[in-house]
């Protein structure tokens, strides 16, 4: 009270003078008028208190993230064909894409609540060792064609079994012209899609001029999994015209690589032999941990009225593993003896490819300072940015860049950008090494005479006599069929104690540009789109060039954006409001919540009824398949699939284990009038499917493609359009109609990676990613409602409008009937109980492509079937509060019967959830 | 010797930055401030997706490593 008491009393027309006569305020006046609390200065204070109140007055730049929102976003990471000098490179380059959503919401007025979920799905070819030009790391990969035969790629070696000719100085030489030629080339391997998932949680706790926020999450891969936790806040002093903000966080991790069952073999893995075990399929395992902390310190202040400046301060320290496991390092081991012999003829160099080796630990150290200037006549913004950052690896950083944010009418912002670095070379940085020592020697004994092994007991130890008879070690003649030269391998003290030519390491510089689009819509809408291009150059260096111009390469990303802010949505005045109103009023909930009580399964079974609503809906839908195999609906025993699950010709040698499917679908819902919905629903989607071998397959034939562990597809899906349209509605009862296209924007030709130099071919029909047809989506629904009573009606078909796929295919035509019923629990609580009948024909054509046959799934008359489900749901509208008006629903789906064609993995079923909001 | 030429850089910088901090600006002359183009971060999804992809091709340190995230990076 006694604080209301000394409130100041705002007079208005005094406030607006003392603005108009623009008086110049000093801090010391400031302080005055609070102490003195008299006549101007009383206002002034008054209208301080009041101006600071007002959101948009805050000082925006400590609150980066105010305000509610919902964030969806999608990125492609696309990079260009590496250099490989005219060695024709069949491999597609790394491609990433990126799907992310994240949230923040206030809980009550100071605590905050934010979430973010990232995944990430990558594939291509990736460097994994550099290696001299002259070695020939690559090996031609012909193919027979009707014109004879023909280069169709090159197959990448690690070991080159010709090694590579050096001359007296150690530079390499080509093996046909005897010319010196000092170029390196990357040796680029492909890699299976990968997937990574990141989910991290923050809660936030504000006051008004502090801010304290504690945040953990974990990122999970197959190889590579951490967790992470960190505390920071934010203190502004100076009438906010000073933050500052701090943050210490710490992420472990454990890495279990699989080392590639390609490389393997060739690679030299001394240094970790401790750390690598053998799994039972053979593939090895290096396993290994990592920890990282991190704390940085930063200051954010006000210069002018249009301008301000921003200074940080990081340091990592790092320690453990901090290598990449699937990176090496060639070593080219040269005989001393054979260089020193007084010659001058080329010699040959043993190519070898080393497990790369990084210090245990590492400390960084970065500041990076940005300059914000407000360009009053266009009413841009133009900001500056400068980094630099160096460690105790010898990597000295500096980044500059500038954006130019540009507001235009129509709620259009247009941000060009542009960003040049550069970074010095790691001082263990190496395109490969040259060591004087052999790779590995035959033993001698003391007598100079080399030493030989039981090939079955490597312990016992024999030499020969100088009739080649084999002697024990106490000097009887013994007779042992197998034995192999006793090998010492090279001395690791003469390599470098570090050493790796991952290009991350080395010197170069990188120049970008890119324009970011921003569209504001009404109601809390935003669309964010961006692009960037990015050229690394070694060239392009600070200072002298980097001298690795062969691992130059190009990228671009484009990514777009949507943002949803409910506060906004939800402001008086805004039909948003009346949407709350008509929620939380008694009388009127039902009839406006009537549209949210379908299961969330269920697709175009609701409407909008008002012209001009808008929806916005999130949907995850999981469906898992595993357990017997079946062969329409009864369980089927191996040795049956073997003979009769692929063809006449081809026996099945695998079978689907396991298969999860993971898919998000965006929903996006317009009432141009009453009786017209129109509908946007991009998919995105992951899927992973485990082989097991079949009992009784016939035997493996040399070369063979093998299947270790699973294989894992993503990410966009098809897209789906549509319209609803309203025929008829009465009291209590209505119908509409749906059309809908299906656009075919998810792949179809996904492959599996090249094994022992044997292409995979075509993924199985079930891991791609879409039709890959133009597909009609047609629906008919009914609804009804009675009391606390719903229920309602459903089918619907997917026609496929092309008779084949750019893979050759057409998936099987899909029809479905569904009927529900559901009931009130509560005033905001509804559950549901539905059966569903989908009958779906079998794949028509096949691919075009080699595909690898390998089990059912690989045949086009292994899908589709009759299919019985039922669904158990509950949905809820949130009635009031900071969520009133959001719905959220859950639905189950259990098979109750599976009729399948020819030979299928059975369902274990399938999980529906949803979010929407409509306004 | 590059550290000491680094804290020397930072010291001028920070320095720099308090020596500004008796400027004044009253609130009712922060509207432009407010803006969203002049928002430190005016563009966080934009910014996180660069610096994924950046620390995912370069070496150098960040300012914002204690905010977590994890992963290989691998590729």
């Amino acid at each position: 009270m006694a604080k209301k008491n000394n409130k100041p009393k705002i007079s208005l027309k005094r406030a607006v003078n003392s603005i108009a006569s623009n008086k110049p305020v000093t801090r010391k006046r400031q302080r005055g008028t609070a102490v003195a609390a008299a006549g101007s200065s009383k206002t002034l204070q008054a209208l301080t208190s009041a101006a600071v109140m007002l959101p948009g007055l805050l000082l925006p730049s400590a609150q980066a993230a105010d305000g509610d929102h919902i964030n969806f976003q999608f990125s492609r990471y696309q990079e260009s064909k590496r250099n490989l000098f005219g060695i024709p490179n069949s491999q597609n380059p790394i491609r990433a894409d990126i799907l992310h959503g994240s949230g923040l919401f206030t809980l009550t007025d100071r605590a905050k609540f934010a979430f973010s979920y990232t995944q990430d799905i990558w594939s291509g070819a990736t460097p994994i060792v550099t290696s001299p030009l002259a070695a020939n790391p690559y090996s031609p990969i012909r193919r027979n064609t009707p014109s004879g035969t023909v280069v169709a790629g090159a197959s990448p070696l690690m070991n080159p079994s010709e090694g590579v000719l050096l001359d007296r100085d150690l530079n390499p030489l080509q093996r046909d012209t005897g010319m010196q030629d000092t170029r390196s080339v990357l040796v680029l391997a492909t890699a299976s899609p990968e997937t990574r998932n990141q989910a991290n949680f923050r809660l936030g706790y504000e006051w008004y001029e502090a801010e304290i926020n504690a945040s953990a999450g974990f990122s999970l891969e197959n190889d590579y999994k951490s967790s992470f936790g960190n505390l920071g806040g934010r203190l502004d002093f100076n009438q906010k015209l000073t933050s500052v903000k701090f943050g210490a966080g710490y992420t472990s991790s454990d890495i279990s690589a699989i080392l590639d069952h390609d490389a393997a073999p060739y690679l030299t893995k001394t240094a970790f032999s401790d750390q690598i075990r053998r799994r039972e399929d053979g593939a090895e395992i290096l396993r290994a941990e990592r920890q990282d902390w991190a704390a940085n310190i930063g200051v954010t202040q006000v210069l002018t009225k249009h301008s301000l400046v921003d200074a940080n301060f990081g340091y990592t320290h790092s320690n453990g593993y901090l290598e990449n496991p699937y990176k090496a390092v060639t070593v080219i081991f040269v005989d001393p003896e054979v260089l020193n012999n007084g010659q001058t003829t080329p010699i040959l160099g043993d190519v070898r490819a080393l497990l790369e080796q990084r210090p245990g630990q590492r400390n960084q150290f970065a500041f990076s300072t940005k300059y914000i200037q407000h360009i009053n006549p266009l009413d841009a913004a133009l900001h500056f940015n400068y980094r630099f950052s160096t460690d105790d690896w010898g990597i000295n950083t500096n980044t500059f860049s500038a954006n130019w944010i540009q507001p235009l009418p129509g709620g259009w912002i247009v941000t060009p950008r542009i960003r040049y670095y550069s970074q010095d070379s790691a001082d263990f940085y190496q395109p490969y090494l040259i060591t004087q020592q052999n790779y590995s020697t035959q033993a001698v004994d003391s007598l100079g005479r080399n030493i030989w092994v039981d090939s079955n007991n490597p312990d016992i130890e024999y030499v020969r006599d100088e009739n080649f008879n084999l002697l024990d070690s106490e000097g009887n003649i013994v007779s042992v069929s197998d034995v192999q030269p006793k090998t010492i391998p090279f001395d690791a003290g003469k390599l470098p104690g570090d050493f790796s030519s991952d290009h991350r390491l080395a010197g170069f510089g990188a120049l970008s540009g890119g324009v970011t689009l921003r569209k504001e819509f009404a109601k809390g809408i935003a669309l964010e789109a961006g692009f960037e291009y990015y050229t690394r150059a070694s060239s392009m260096k600070l200072g002298s060039g980097g001298g690795n111009s062969f691992a130059d390469f190009d990228y671009y990303v484009a990514n777009a954006a949507l943002t949803i802010n409910p506060g906004i949505m939800s402001l008086p005045g805004s039909s948003g409001h009346a949407h709350h109103h008509a929620h939380t009023g008694k009388d009127n909930s039902h009839k406006h919540s009537r549209h949210h009580l379908q299961p969330a399964g269920l697709m175009f079974a609701h409407m909008l009824d008002n012209p001009g609503e808008f929806m916005v809906g999130y949907n995850f839908m999981y469906s898992r398949m595993g357990g017997n195999m079946l062969h329409g609906s009864n369980t089927v025993s191996d040795p049956t699939i073997v003979s009769e699950g692929c063809s006449t010709e081809i026996l099945c040698t695998f079978k689907p284990a396991e298969m999860d499917m993971r898919m998000h679908m965006l929903d996006i819902m317009y009432a141009p009038t009453r009786w017209l919905n129109l509908m946007l629903m991009p998919r995105f989607m992951d899927m992973e499917m485990h082989l097991q071998e079949l009992e009784g397959r016939p035997p493996p034939e040399p070369g063979e493609h093998q299947h270790f562990g699973g294989h894992t597809t993503g990410v966009i899906g098809d897209t789906l359009i549509a319209s609803l349209i309203k025929l008829y509605e009465k009291q209590g009862h209505r119908v509409h109609a749906g059309l809908g296209i299906s656009a075919p924007t998810g792949k179809t030709d996904l492959e599996i990676r090249r094994v022992f130099r044997v292409d995979g071919g075509a993924i199985h029909f079930g891991m791609q990613l879409g039709s890959g047809t133009w597909d009609f989506v047609p629906s008919l629904t009914y609804t009804g409602e009675y009391n606390r009573w719903n229920w309602g009606a459903q089918v619907s078909g997917v026609k496929r409008m092309e008779d084949r796929n750019e893979s050759g295919y057409r998936l099987g035509d899909l029809f479905q009937a569904t009927t529900w019923g559901g009931i009130d629990l509560t005033s905001w609580l509804t559950a549901s109980v539905r059966g569903l009948y989908t009958l779906q024909d079998r794949i028509h054509g096949d691919f075009n492509t080699l595909n690898a046959r390998i089990g059912p799934m690989d045949f086009p008359s292994n899908y589709g079937g009759q299919f019985w489900n039922i669904g158990l749901g509950v949905n809820a509208i949130i009635p009031d509060g900071r969520f009133a008006g959001h719905h959220f629903g859950f639905e189950w789906l259990q098979p109750v019967h599976t009729d399948v064609n020819g030979f299928q993995l059975d369902r274990k079923g399938a999980l529906t959830a949803s979010w929407s909001y409509r306004f | 010797m590059k550290f000491k030429h680094f804290f020397i850089i930072l010291l001028i910088s920070v320095s720099g930055v308090l020596a500004s901090g008796c400027a004044q600006v009253p609130v009712w002359e922060r509207g432009h401030l407010a803006k969203h183009q002049m928002a430190v971060d005016p563009y966080p999804l934009q910014n996180h997706i660069q610096l994924h992809n950046y620390s995912s091709r370069e070496a150098a340190a960040s300012t914002h490593s204690s905010d977590g995230g994890g992963g290989c990076g691998c590729y």
